[in-house]
């Protein structure tokens, strides 16, 4: 073992007591953090990093979590078998931690100011007038404007990403070795995260602290970390320097999770996926069993005369009422639309990229009249929907349909599958009997990646990703013409991610859909998109085709939009790469 | 360790019902709460038949004579002042009760339920003089609403059912609206609406099945409530009179028995009622746990 | 704020008035003729008449309305059918025992259900915190009269301990009177009130802001006290003064059984004598001074809860 390490994981193995049974969620995962050192811990859901993070702090919730094995080496001593009063000692004092949801983190009816000086109080002894005077340091540290003021404002006064940084002036208060991040900037806009993640470097520097950053996001992990770890099902498959991980990937899950992200200077026709590196059980996929399509470079599709002009949205406005005063009355109104307007054109892909509070999923509802529009037209097919009666609208519907973000709250969960994708069938009178119907849904099924025998079962019993094949062929039941993917794959992780933009990109082709696909993530709009609108503020402040928008973009917004995108690739591996961008060797 | 965990196998399918049914067989509390409230409306049901219970009325001994296990089952618990066997009385009170209980909660879900799911689903004006309806009646005191309905209806079982079923409905409502304001605004309804399925399909076939599990534990909590009010109303002098026999009553006669040296009566209703109050109040939370194991109790 | 409690008063009014519409209808309306039920059997029509006219029945239904209005502005309802007396007289007399009776014990309950409360959650999921929730959903399953009775019966009646029944107006000599009746009350709302209190620190403890607090190093006891604690005190302190009305009312059995005379006690007697002034006199102000503490609470709540934007 060697002195620089300063935090020192050996083969931890976390056990979870489940209904079905016990959950080997952490399996002897070994890992080591130097001072000073940046560590990226990844993995997607259920790989067992968010836990490995908590054990360190002895935060994992027993019942239903325990350490059964291994060791965690600090400072000399083993914090897997420490007592809760030394525990006490060196949370929040030696080793700190930031979590994932900064507007539910924080004490909702104590100060920040408050909140902050507790720490310093508690492991430092200090008076409370010394300790507000510290907070009101720490927050300066931290980006905070006007601390002096701000110090006796509620959390609830402030803004996502404010409040994460109250909750990083509450973690170096004490000046730790060790800051576990978890997630940090997840929940947060990309122009918030690299604020955030530019603040966390600076502040790494100067504190001289060791930092363990855990992501789902191997972008930002090649921004920030010198080590990589990365988890699988509770294990490690593979640990090794940045560079090297990023250039030459040894495992094969390590080279999927790599090649399935969409990235902004590469142009793939479609997708690689993680099961195009790696068998179920973890075995290498040679290089010829993979796609042969994964070679294919996309190119900007000219629009030809086929397509038609399929939907266009004319001057289109939603208001929100914002009520006060005396009585309740409306005061004003928030624009959550205000003024759009675009074509979509025949078999095309308009992508509508923006960030929280854009306006963009309004924006889509309104188009299907989910949300009635205040002003402006909806034109499809020559034809303003925004006044059509309820009757006709009904049969309007079966031409667009919508997906929407979340998996887990997109299916009634009591209702069968293959009933979910009857039901559209019967209102519409598709198929002449139930037997019809029925093959219609299996059919539907095995076009989405799922079996027909399926159908009698119900949502719970299915992933995340399984849930949204469902929900994509259950909008297909109706054989639309038009499809609006409301963050469809937002929710999803990063391999499974890449599957459903393969398949809605394999249907596109296949029933000649035209598709607006609205998310906040630029480099999945670019991959499945040919023309581009970008939003802020209820209006549209740029639209061009998809390639020239990245290359070439013209509104000062879009330009801090793809700015604060991470690279994706480590900077010293930047230097040196030419025009070519990088192609790690697969 | 669970008494009719075996029975899980009868129970097919993967629906969340059928996981909800299934998690209820193993839970030892719930199947003996539902094997007590079965019990009480077997009784119910015999005395309303006739089978027994009948002549709790006619005289047939000297008057408060102790519980006697010797004789036959009438004299098991003694009788009261006027020489009535108290084992009839607490047979004919468990059909009283259980029928106070029943129509008050039928009532009140009948009233709470409706209009809960119109105001929260609809919205709009319709929503607004539902809430203002409610926000009304709960604003008044319920002791003392209860006592204004129960003087404007007289006295009487019945009236006491009505008054019980009118006041209890404020609080169904209220869940069953906030219920409906949250399914409504999930996704899955929304998609039923771009789907192009009507208001009635998205109320009934959608919505209510996620709501029922919270009706049952409403009429299970209502029910205790009921019973538990029917002895208040009565010592007020607004209940059962003299003619009908229940609980209530025996409680309230109990009044002048106690000095007297004559405690079966009270003993005998009390204890009816706290096992059937018992079982109510522990399988509306064995309920809540088995449809959502994540909660905590 | 100032803007705030402005609005929330002016809200009241139409709660007033709404509620007092529905006591209306129930008193006056449904019943029939409610001249009927006072007469007895067989009255003869110049009792009938007599009667109507006494009450203020023999003027049209809105006339009759806005004179139940004035009666509670001006805080005048005229005389108790059965003993002739002023009613405001007889509230007055009655909230003193009342108020004598419940506000000691609801404050030693509150105390204690909270402490117990917080024990429980302290101990969540191990066999003393579900062991005392058994008890207390065995305890609400048996009815209030019961325990009145037995508690009368032991420790009055045979233990001798305390007086069966009566009251001593004195200001020295009531509380002898008061303390059988007030245990009670004591033991009556610990069931209730634990599990309630339970629940709401329960759902404060499983928030996120509980494992920030944890990860900054600090005990579980203080996370408990500290942090759980003044969340949870919002809801409960609303709920406190949501129900202060009923301790004017008085605890309506109580007092009938152990004879003290206070407003509950004159409740019960009204019932008794069918006293319709006096019971329309209790429900509407009883309504009224509820309707207002809802208000305290609210405006309460948005003082102690810092996320409530006062507009």
């Amino acid at each position: 073992m060697s002195d620089n390490n300063l935090l020192s994981i050996q083969d931890l193995c976390i056990d979870f007591q489940t209904k079905e049974g016990v959950v080997h969620a952490v399996d002897r995962v070994s890992f080591d953090i130097k001072k000073g050192q940046t560590v990226g811990l990844v993995g997607e859901s259920g790989s067992g990093k968010s836990v490995t993070s908590l054990a360190i702090m002895r935060l994992i919730p027993n019942p239903p979590g325990k350490i059964v094995g291994g060791r965690i080496l600090f400072d000399g001593q083993d914090l897997a078998g420490l007592s809760e009063a030394a525990m006490r000692k060196i949370r929040g004092n030696k080793i700190s931690m930031i979590f994932q949801e900064p507007m539910t983190s924080l004490n909702p009816v104590f100060t920040v100011g408050y909140q902050i000086a507790e720490v310093l109080r508690l492991h430092q002894g200090l008076g409370k007038k010394e300790a507000l005077e510290r907070a009101v340091d720490l927050m300066h540290q931290v980006g905070i404007p006007n601390p002096s003021q701000r110090v006796h404002t509620y959390p609830h006064e402030m803004s996502g990403g404010q409040k994460q940084r109250v909750m990083i002036a509450m973690a170096i208060g004490c000046k730790p070795d060790v800051l576990i991040a978890d997630e940090p900037t997840t929940a947060l806009d990309v122009t918030i995260q690299k604020q955030v993640l530019d603040l966390l470097a600076k502040l790494q520097e100067e504190y001289k602290m060791a930092m363990l950053f855990i992501t789902h996001d191997l972008g930002v992990i090649a921004d920030i970390a010198d080590d990589v770890v990365v988890m699988y099902r509770g294990k490690i498959v593979e640990q090794g320097k940045t560079t090297q991980i990023f250039q030459a990937p040894q495992h094969p899950y390590t080279k999927g999770l790599l090649a399935c992200r969409p990235s902004l200077d590469r142009h793939p026709a479609r997708l690689a996926t993680v099961s195009d590196f790696m068998t179920e059980d973890g075995q290498e996929k040679p290089a010829h069993a993979r796609s042969p399509a994964l070679e294919n470079i996309k190119t900007a599709r000219p629009i030809e005369a086929a397509h038609t002009v399929l939907l266009e949205v004319k001057d289109l406005k939603k208001h929100f009422p914002i009520r006060g005063g005396l009585f309740g009355g409306v005061k004003s109104w928030f624009h959550a639309v205000d003024g759009v307007s675009f074509q979509v054109r025949k078999g095309r892909t308009l992508g509508l990229v923006g960030e929280s509070g854009c306006g963009k999923t309004t924006l889509g509802r309104t188009i299907l009249r989910l949300v009635e529009p205040t002003a402006g037209e909806i034109i499809y097919n020559g034809q303003d929907i925004s006044k059509l009666g309820r009757e006709e609208m009904r049969q309007m519907r079966r031409k667009m349909q919508i997906i929407f973000q979340d998996p887990y709250a997109s299916l009634n969960p009591r209702m069968t599958i293959g009933a979910a994708i009857n039901e559209p069938m019967i209102i519409h009178g598709i198929g002449a009997n139930s037997q019809e119907r029925k093959k219609i849904a299996g059919d539907l099924m095995d076009r989405v990646g799922l079996s027909a025998k399926v159908l009698s079962r119900y949502p719970h019993e299915f992933s995340g990703g399984q849930r949204q094949r469902i929900c994509i062929a259950r909008a297909l039941a109706v054989k639309p013409e038009f499809i609006i993917c409301d963050e469809s794959v937002s929710a999803l992780d990063v391999s499974i991610q890449a599957q459903i933009l393969n398949l809605l990109l394999d249907l596109r082709d296949e029933f000649g859909l035209t598709y607006i696909f609205i998310s906040h993530d630029l480099a999945v709009v670019k991959f499945i998109s040919d023309e581009v609108a970008v939003m802020n503020g209820g209006k549209i402040v740029e639209m061009a085709d998809a390639v020239s928008i990245y290359k070439n973009p013209q509104h000062e917004y879009t330009q801090r939009l793809l700015s604060a995108i991470p690279k994706g690739v480590p900077k010293a591996l930047l230097q040196g790469a030419g025009k070519t961008g990088l192609e790690p060797r697969l | 360790m669970s008494l009719f965990g075996w029975l899980d196998k009868y129970v097919k399918g993967t629906s969340l019902t059928s996981e909800a049914i299934r998690r209820l067989l193993r839970d030892n509390f719930a199947m003996v709460s539902l094997l007590i409230i079965v019990t009480y409306v077997g009784i119910a049901f015999a005395v309303y038949f006739h089978w027994i219970g009948v002549e709790w009325q006619t005289e047939i001994d000297t008057s408060r004579a102790a519980p006697n296990l010797a004789k036959d089952w009438r004299y098991w618990l003694g009788t009261d002042l006027f020489g009535r066997s108290v084992t009839s009385k607490v047979l004919q009170g468990t059909y009283t009760a259980m029928y106070v209980g029943v129509v008050t909660s039928l009532i009140s879900l009948a009233i709470g339920v409706v209009l809960g799911a119109l105001g929260g689903y609809f919205g709009g004006w319709i929503d607004d003089v539902i809430t203002w309806l409610y926000t009304m009646i709960s604003n008044i005191p319920d002791i003392l609403l209860l006592v204004a309905i129960s003087f404007a209806l007289g006295k009487g079982i019945n009236a006491v059912i009505i008054a019980l079923g009118v006041t209890g409905w404020v609080s169904i409502c209220r869940l069953v609206r906030a219920e409906f304001l949250k399914h409504k605004n999930r996704d899955y309804v929304q998609a039923a609406a771009a789907l192009g399925v009507g208001h009635t399909r998205r109320i009934f076939l959608h919505i209510i099945p996620n709501v029922f599990h919270i009706i049952i534990i409403s009429f299970s909590l209502r029910f205790v409530t009921a019973i538990k009010s029917e002895p208040v109303l009565t010592y007020l002098g607004l209940g059962a009179q003299s003619g009908t026999a229940s609980w209530g009553l025996m409680i309230d006669d109990a009044k002048g028995e106690l000095v007297q040296g004559v405690w079966w009566g009270l003993a005998g209703a009390t204890v009816g009622m706290f096992f059937i109050c018992l079982a109510f109040s522990l399988f509306a939370d064995a309920l809540r746990d088995a449809v959502d194991p994540k909660l905590r109790t | 704020m100032a803007a705030y409690i402005l609005r929330r008063l002016l809200y009241a009014i139409p709660i007033i008035l709404g509620t007092t519409l529905v006591l209306f209808v129930i008193f006056n309306v449904v019943p029939g003729d409610p001249a009927l039920q006072l007469a007895g059997k067989h009255p003869s029509p110049e009792v009938l008449a007599s009667i109507r006219a006494e009450l203020g029945l023999d003027k049209s239904l809105p006339q009759q309305y806005l004179t139940l209005l004035k009666q509670l502005v001006t805080f005048d309802f005229g005389r108790s059918y059965a003993t002739k007396q002023r009613i405001m007289d007889m509230l007055w007399e009655g909230a003193g025992p009342s108020l004598s009776l419940a506000a000691p014990a609801y404050f030693l309950a509150t105390i204690t259900s909270i402490l117990i409360g917080m024990f429980v959650a302290f101990y969540r999921g191990t066999l003393v915190d579900r062991g005392i929730v058994a008890l207390c959903v065995a305890g609400q399953s048996v009815s209030v009269l019961v325990y009145i009775l037995t508690g009368q019966y032991f420790l009055s009646y045979r233990a001798g301990l305390f007086p069966i029944s009566g009251y001593d107006p004195s200001w020295d000599g009531r509380w002898a009177y008061l303390i059988l009746p007030g245990i009670i009350f004591i033991i009556l709302s610990l069931a209730p009130s634990i599990r309630f209190y339970r629940t709401i620190i329960l759902d404060e403890v499983y928030q996120d802001y509980v494992r920030t607090a944890r990860a900054k190093g600090l005990g579980e006891r203080n996370v408990m006290l500290k942090h759980v604690l003044k969340n949870a005190m919002i809801p409960i302190i609303t709920d406190l003064v949501i129900n202060i009305p009923f301790l004017i009312l008085g605890a309506l059995l109580l007092e009938g059984f152990f004879g003290i005379p206070g407003l509950g006690d004159l409740i019960v007697r009204a019932i008794r004598d069918t006293d319709r002034p006096v019971l329309v006199a209790i429900t509407v102000l009883g309504t009224v001074t509820f309707v207002v503490f809802n208000i305290i609470s609210d405006i309460l709540y948005a003082i102690v809860d810092p996320r409530v934007q006062l507009r």
